[in-house]
């Protein structure tokens, strides 16, 4: 990560760090007692995820009736939100591997808790295909295992079947990566540390010592799980996407799924991975770490993204109505102004016309307006999801059977319990290890640090915030 | 003791030697044993427990635990035959040929039993009346076999509650009460069995102060007081459906409720089937009603009028005919326009098919039964299509005589009552006035099979069998005799009511030495009244033979066209005067007659083909539309809505349901709901109306009410149970803007803005056209399949067309003209597949478990529509969407076509429902057929203690060659592939090759009109393979190219559509 860096790029660094000061500030929050609003926000999400694990176990004990979904409706909240959270764990592979291959060094600022968080997501999002089968016991069935059944064998024209495949991938490959990067803020941590602790991240560390040989193999290792992440970050949402574009249902079926899919998984990720470097840069005293240039960046990327979802979904209106195929006209005619129509609303407000905003710089450079845009963007894309899901199977091909949705309390119960889940993991990370990346933020000190390449751009640029802590 | 020195110690006890201490510090053994110990007193309190307690209470609670954890285990028996029986195969069924009795209603039937147990009904196939075709009512009565609600012995009643007593005594009583004095009234409905006949005779001989009154719930009499005044006989004549060219139906549901709806549909369907496109002929019915019954949802042409205006309709109708056949005209009441109008052309259409018209009537009004009946005789359709002499006896009943009785009983000269047959204290018109008089009756005896109202108004209960357990004789139509036989023997101690009433008569001819001694008297009488009419010259043992197998005796009985002898001014003065005001209709439903099904949980969650809507009565109020986005509700409520109805000071909450076809002004509700004195499965269910019901001023029950008055909203069906939220397909109005006619529906579907034109109608679901324009209908379904099957055919994917071309390839037709939505076929398949019964609020989460559903779809004109049915099963794709979504291939397709499903394998991810195009996959909610060991999800019905089919009475009649499913699997219809495999079976055995009519799915067998028809599409010999010639023939959504194996013919109806002008 020594590439040579453009002297009018803006700092990524700043305060005139130290690499000792880098040290000091990265592992401070694993080293000082939880503040009160950690406290606060870790009881909540703890007592959130109590209760969505109870409704979980309220629904292998009583069946799936325990949920409004009906004869004609027969996925809802389960799907929309196992949707919702794949598309937010999409962000850190992006981050992560795509990123590293590019070379875009401001990656280094939020790709630990981007990891971290998509690993978060990738659990909440398992636990809903885990659990909304009917016989939750026999999911062992999906798995294509010897048996002594004929032997019977899965059935791999099934896109669930992939989505198995492509999830657990994308799981393990993601754990990988993150895990990687750790092992050596680890062994900073390991050093600082006395006691149990000490032993702890010994352990944790696998012994890092630092010496080149490490540090060669650990880079071609990244380098290594990057390129196999890539790939992963097209395929696993659009293998998501196959659930429905393979399918005959007129709404469901549509070829552009796959690349708007992804688009989409990376639209929601950023918002997610906004949303949260918002509120631990300021919790963690972090901003000149994660700044306002990060946050900058993340905002391009949504704005693209934003617009891409928002040219996928005019495409869609186009090819259904260009189509001449009366199914998928109503469909998406039905989307914009039947039952579910404020749904398709909040959708379109949130994904495509509230990002536009970001074509202002002053506003792309506002944390308040990038927070506000971050949270629009997860319910803009939790309403995609839904409307895609329950507004299509709510009026397909017999209106005969048409029907309606709305979840019962268990399943909000679930979704919030999930929220507990993800944040919980998200708050007890936070305290044991390092939120940015230690060794990488290192690699570009002096290459991204204000006092480097900084004196030029400051004066222009800088924030008052950066003026304080410069001195 | 001396004072040790003390070095070391372990507390302050022991430092001053502490003498309790040391006394314990020189016992070994410090505990005494636990026998001691519990012989003091007040240890028990604080009883310590010792290494061997220890053992021992591991021992117990282990022993407990392995006791109490053993207890949850069913305990399932089988218990082997040390003897098989002859006529027992264990695993085939046997059929008995038998029949279905309800009052006057009537179907031959095959009962099928498996190991002793009857478990379906079909149809008998050689009878002349029915051909084989069933109803609902009759594939149901199964179930109440084994109701567990059914009485299991004689009983006293006191305070509503039932206290058994032995046969013996309540013998002892009765025949004290029989013999005290007081008039002996016997009150049954209808009964067409000779020999119980036979048995009143009997029991009327031994106390001559006995008569024996005869009712109908839903109550025929003035069509037979009609015929005695024009034919000299108090008896039905029979309608030939078949031989009518035009067919005009007054208020008579005879394709759903009235007389002999399945003998009817039978003779009707055959006149309305269209299978090709060249020199068609076919009937043109119009039906002239208030509200959408099911037979009016057939018709060509539907002719509004409220229910006081049917007078005025008949009158018009006939003085059309007069004039022109040059007969006196009578004095018509008023008569709306519109109807006015079309009753001339009517009248036109009747003269045109002179002789092959049929003219019928359901109203309950003598003058316009007399009309009705002159009008055919005028048109000569006497002796072609109405005919006597094969007279019907299945309505006998008389209001007048009902009237009298309860006279009788009020002036308390009545000291017995027994109602043989029937709820009089619910089911009819004067049932108030029943229940008021029944208490001045001393003795009052009821022998229904369960407790029903009447019963708990009774002194005693003897509780008869189930027509499935009991032995008996029908005499429905002149020159028909139908044998029933039991299936099972007697479940309970009960006794069926000939028997009883031959007890108490102590009757010569009842052999009491024999097990069966009613069997006897039957033979008996069979012997004496029924075999000298045969000719075959048997003997009479082979003659008996011969008619229990077959379950029938005909005997000729050659109709006659009779001479109708009435005078019709005579009568004029009868005809219903119009109201002027709001009038509401009360009607039987398909589902629960008069009330007699209400403790049956099949016919309760059997959708009405026209609301579908479950679980209750809905009062149907009039939806309409003034060109905007929306349509207009009455009064602004929404369906599910609980409002106010009340008449002459009674006041009903019922819940509302917008009805297509509604007469504006009126309101209709179905009778027989709401019943307090029933099985708990039927307790409350819908709302009580049979209170608003009235006699007239003639005497006879009257069918609707005027000046109903309808409160707005005062509440909400929280559980509004409807299977079917979109109704229509294409109803059409005139756009205010425009002037063009629209489908209204299309313009209202969006919830913001307006939908567009052709979003319903274009989809390739229904075909429909009308008899005139026949080709242009035949030209589209053309033009459309070979549009699809071009776009089908530019495909990536192999074909493995060659592969189904081989062995077997299972189909299905089923002709749209034919089906009249009767809903035999739904609960047919109910029963053949142990489809789960769900309840009221599971319906309403649209967790409805119907393997088979009729989609209904009404189109035409929003005012007035026609209606479609569509049965709707699994089509048995070739090309299935649900089989390669499946991650474990739960669901694959046979070699054979069909598409199965392995419920063991599956695990329900419901991907394969979502990927249904026809939405007839069926997923488990909870545990719907209790086959969890943990209770905790199965839904109660109703409120009742056992969740539906958790007790073994009631799982008794589940199919022993059907899985019951349990929770979390997904079901669908198999093609019945039981039947499938048994058929083959058979085949094998017999060395042969499957022949075309080996195997019948349920659905098939059940259907009166033979809408359905199963096969095998490789076999071109096939029926199947013959009506799929039919240039008629669609797959429904062949588009999608899921390749179905179900076709459809498309809708044809014989409209003049001059008539609208």
């Amino acid at each position: 990560m020594h590439a040579p860096v453009a002297p009018v790029r803006e700092p990524l660094i700043e305060g005139h760090k130290s690499y000792h000061n880098i040290t000091e500030d990265l592992c401070a929050p694993t080293e000082k007692a939880p503040s009160l609003a950690w406290i606060i926000a870790f009881i909540v999400s703890v007592g959130t995820m109590t209760f969505g694990l109870f409704c979980l176990a309220w629904t292998v004990w009583f069946g799936i009736g325990s949920w409004n979904l009906n004869r004609t409706i027969g996925w809802g909240y389960d799907i929309t939100n196992f949707v919702w959270w794949i598309g937010i764990g999409h962000a850190g592979t992006l981050i992560s591997a795509v990123l590293l291959l590019f070379r875009q060094k401001w990656r280094t600022g939020v790709n630990r808790a981007a990891e971290a968080m998509t690993i978060f997501a990738v659990i909440c999002a398992g636990l809903f295909p885990a659990t909304h089968t009917g016989r939750p016991w026999f999911d062992f069935f999906m798995f294509p295992y010897p048996n002594t059944r004929g032997p019977l064998w899965v059935n791999f024209n099934s896109p669930l079947l992939w989505d198995l495949f492509a999830i657990s991938t994308y799981f393990t490959v993601s754990l990988l990566f993150w895990y990687t990067g750790l092992v050596p803020d680890f062994a900073t941590v390991r050093d600082r540390a006395v006691g149990f602790r000490k032993k702890m991240y010994n352990v944790l560390s696998f012994g890092w010592t630092g010496s080149a040989k490490h540090w060669q193999r650990w880079e071609a290792l990244s380098l290594v799980l990057a390129g196999l992440a890539t790939p992963l970050v097209l395929s696993v949402h659009t293998i998501v996407s196959f659930d429905f574009a393979t399918s005959v249902i007129p709404g469901w079926h549509t070829t552009i799924f796959p690349p708007y899919f992804v688009a989409g998984a990376i639209f929601s990720g950023f918002a997610m991975v906004q949303t949260l470097m918002i509120i631990t840069r300021k919790i963690l005293n972090l901003q000149q770490y994660i700044t306002i240039n990060h946050i900058e960046s993340m905002n391009k990327v949504i704005l693209l993204t934003g617009t891409i979802v928002g040219v996928a979904y005019l495409t869609e209106l186009f090819i259904a109505w260009y189509s001449g195929y009366l199914y998928e006209q109503f469909a998406f005619f039905n989307r914009a102004t039947g039952i579910y129509w404020w749904a398709y609303f909040g959708m379109m407000a949130c994904n495509v016309l509230s990002p536009q905003i970001f074509w202002v710089k002053k506003y792309r450079r506002s944390i308040y307006i990038a927070f506000l845009m971050s949270i629009f963007v997860n319910i803009g894309m939790w309403f995609e999801r839904f409307v895609i899901i329950a507004t299509t199977l709510a009026r397909d091909y017999l209106p005969s059977s048409w029907s309606y949705y709305t979840p019962t309390w268990v399943e909000i119960g679930i979704y919030l319990g999930t929220l507990g889940i993800f944040f919980t993991l998200y708050l007890l990370f936070t305290r044991l290890a390092p939120v940015v990346a230690v060794a990488e933020v290192k690699h570009i000190l002096k290459s991204a640090g204000d006092q480097y390449i900084g004196e030029r751009t400051k004066g222009s640029q800088g924030s008052e915030a950066i003026h304080e802590s410069a001195h | 003791m001396k004072q040790p020195s003390k070095e070391m110690w372990v507390s302050a006890q022991d430092l001053r030697n502490d003498p309790e201490l040391l006394a314990a510090a020189n016992r070994e053994f410090p505990e005494t044993s636990i026998v001691e110990d519990l012989g003091k007193e007040g240890t028990m309190d604080r009883l310590e427990s010792s290494r061997r307690d220890f053992l021992k209470f591991l021992g117990f609670s282990l022993g407990a635990a392995t006791v109490a954890a053993s207890c949850e285990i069913p305990v399932k028996k089988a218990i082997p035959y040390v003897i098989k029986p002859d006529s027992i195969v264990p695993g085939v069924a046997s059929y008995y040929a038998s029949a279905y009795v309800d009052g006057g209603d009537f179907l031959p039937v095959l009962v099928k039993t498996r190991e002793g147990r009857p478990i379906k009904i079909e149809g008998n196939a050689i009878s002349p009346m029915t051909g084989g075709g069933t109803s609902a009512r009759a594939q149901a009565s199964v179930l109440s076999l084994y109701d567990t609600n059914r009485l299991q012995s004689a009983g006293k009643v006191e305070n509503g509650q039932v206290a058994a007593m032995s046969w013996d005594d309540l013998d002892k009583e009765v025949k004290a009460s029989l013999t005290k004095g007081g008039a002996i009234r016997l009150l049954s409905r209808t009964v067409i069995s000779p020999s119980a006949q036979a048995a009143i005779a009997a029991f009327s001989a031994k106390y001559p102060n006995t008569s024996w009154i005869q009712y109908d719930p839903i109550s025929c009499s003035a069509l037979l007081d009609a015929q005695e005044m024009s034919y000299g006989v108090r008896a039905l004549p029979s309608y030939h459906f078949d031989a009518a060219e035009v067919i005009v139906s007054f208020d008579a549901d005879f394709l759903g409720t009235w007389i002999s709806p399945v003998e009817y549909a039978r003779a009707y369907s055959t006149g309305r089937k269209v299978k090709n496109t060249k020199s068609v002929r076919m009937s043109r019915h119009y039906q002239v009603e208030s509200f959408m019954s099911m037979t009016g949802s057939n018709a060509d042409h539907r002719i509004m009028v409220k229910p006081s205006e049917q007078g005025a309709a008949i009158a018009a109708l006939y003085n059309a005919v007069a004039s022109a056949n040059g007969a006196a005209t009578i004095n018509a009441p008023a008569l709306n326009d519109k109807a006015k109008k079309a009753m001339t052309r009517v009248a036109a259409d009747l003269m045109k098919a002179a002789g092959k018209g049929l003219v019928v009537c359901g109203v309950n009004n003598l003058a316009e039964q007399v009309l009705v009946a002159k009008i055919n005789a005028l048109l000569g359709n006497d002796g072609t299509t109405v005919t006597q002499n094969d007279n019907s006896f299945q309505r006998q009943g008389s209001d007048k005589n009902l009237t009298g009785l309860i006279n009788e009983m009020n002036s308390g000269a009545v000291g017995t009552l027994i109602v043989l047959d029937g709820n009089p204290a619910f089911d009819h018109a004067q049932s108030e006035a029943f229940r008021k008089a029944m208490a001045k009756v001393g003795t009052r005896i009821a022998c229904a099979g369960t407790l029903e109202e009447t019963g708990a108004l009774s002194t005693h209960v003897a509780p008869t069998t189930h027509l499935l357990e009991s032995w008996g004789d029908a005499y429905p139509k002149k020159g028909q005799f139908y044998l029933i036989q039991p299936t099972i023997a007697p479940l309970f101690p009960v006794r069926q009511w000939e028997l009883s009433l031959l007890v108490w008569a102590e009757s010569a001819e009842l052999d009491n030495t024999s097990d069966q001694p009613y069997y006897e008297f039957v033979k008996k009488n069979w012997e004496r009244s029924v075999y000298p009419s045969q000719s075959g010259g048997k003997s009479f043992n082979s003659f008996w033979e011969s008619s229990l197998h077959d379950g029938m005796l005909l005997v000729s009985s050659a109709p006659s066209a009779g001479s109708n002898s009435a005078d019709v001014s005579s009568v004029a003065s009868g005809l219903t005067r119009p109201s002027d005001g709001e009038e509401i209709q009360f009607f039987e439903s398909i589902n629960m007659g008069a009330g007699q099904f209400a403790g049956n949980p099949w016919l309760q969650e059997l959708s009405d083909p026209i609301t579908r809507c479950v679980w209750g009565n809905y009062l149907f109020v009039p939806i309409g539309w003034d060109g905007g986005n929306d349509y207009t509700f009455f009064k602004g409520l929404e369906d599910g809505d609980r409002v106010n109805l009340e008449i002459n000071g009674i006041s009903r909450t019922v819940t509302i349901v917008h009805q297509f076809g509604l007469m504006p002004g009126t309101y209709a509700i179905a009778l027989g709901y709401g019943r307090q004195t029933v099985g708990k499965a039927g307790r409350d269910i819908g709302t009580n109306v049979q209170d608003f019901l009235t006699v007239n001023k003639n005497g006879y029950a009257s069918s609707y009410a005027v000046a109903p008055v309808v409160s707005g909203k005062v509440g909400r069906d929280k559980e509004f149970a409807c299977v079917q939220h979109h109704h229509t397909m294409g109803v059409t109005g005139a756009d205010p803007k425009t002037g063009k006619t629209i489908n209204v529906d299309e313009k209202t579907v969006a919830t913001i803005g307006e939908g567009y034109q052709g979003s319903l109608v274009d989809r390739s679901i229904i075909f429909r056209g009308n008899l005139a324009e026949l080709d242009q209908l035949e030209e589209k379904i053309h033009e459309k399949r070979e549009e699809f099957q071009n776009l089908n055919d530019k495909t990536l994917y192999p074909s493995y067309d060659d592969v189904y071309a081989m062995g077997h390839h299972w189909g299905m037709h089923i002709d749209l003209n034919a089906c009249i939505g009767c809903s035999a076929c739904t609960v047919a398949c109910m029963a053949e597949n142990n489809v789960p019964v769900v309840g009221k609020k599971e319906v309403f989460r649209h967790h409805e478990m119907s393997w088979l559903r009729i989609d209904r779809y009404f189109y035409g004109e929003l005012e007035n529509p026609n209606v479609v049915y569509q049965p709707m099963m699994c089509q048995h794709c070739d090309n299935a969407p649900c089989e390669n979504v499946c991650p474990v291939s739960a669901t694959n397709h046979s070699s054979e076509g069909l598409n199965q499903m392995a419920y063991n394998r599956c695990i329900g991810t419901r991907y394969c429902a979502n990927n249904c195009p026809y939405k007839v996959r069926r997923f488990n909610w909870l545990d719907y057929t209790t086959a969890d060991l943990f209770p905790a999800n199965e839904p109660r019905l109703n409120g009742e203690e056992m969740p539906f089919g958790a007790d073994n009475l009631t799982r008794m009649v589940l199919n022993p060659d059907v899985t019951v499913r349990s929770r979390g699997v997904m079901e669908k219809c198999s093609f019945c592939v039981q039947r499938i495999q048994e058929g083959k079976l058979t085949a094998k055995r017999e060395g042969r090759i499957l022949r075309d009519g080996d195997v019948k799915s349920a659905c098939m067998t059940a259907c009166p009109t033979d809408a359905i028809t199963f096969g095998d599409l490789n076999n071109k010999e096939s029926q199947l393979n013959k009506d799929l010639e039919s240039p008629l023939v669609y797959q429904v959504l062949e588009e999608v190219n899921t390749r179905p194996s179900v076709n459809y013919r498309a809708r044809v109806l014989n409209r003049d559509e001059s008539l609208e002008s």
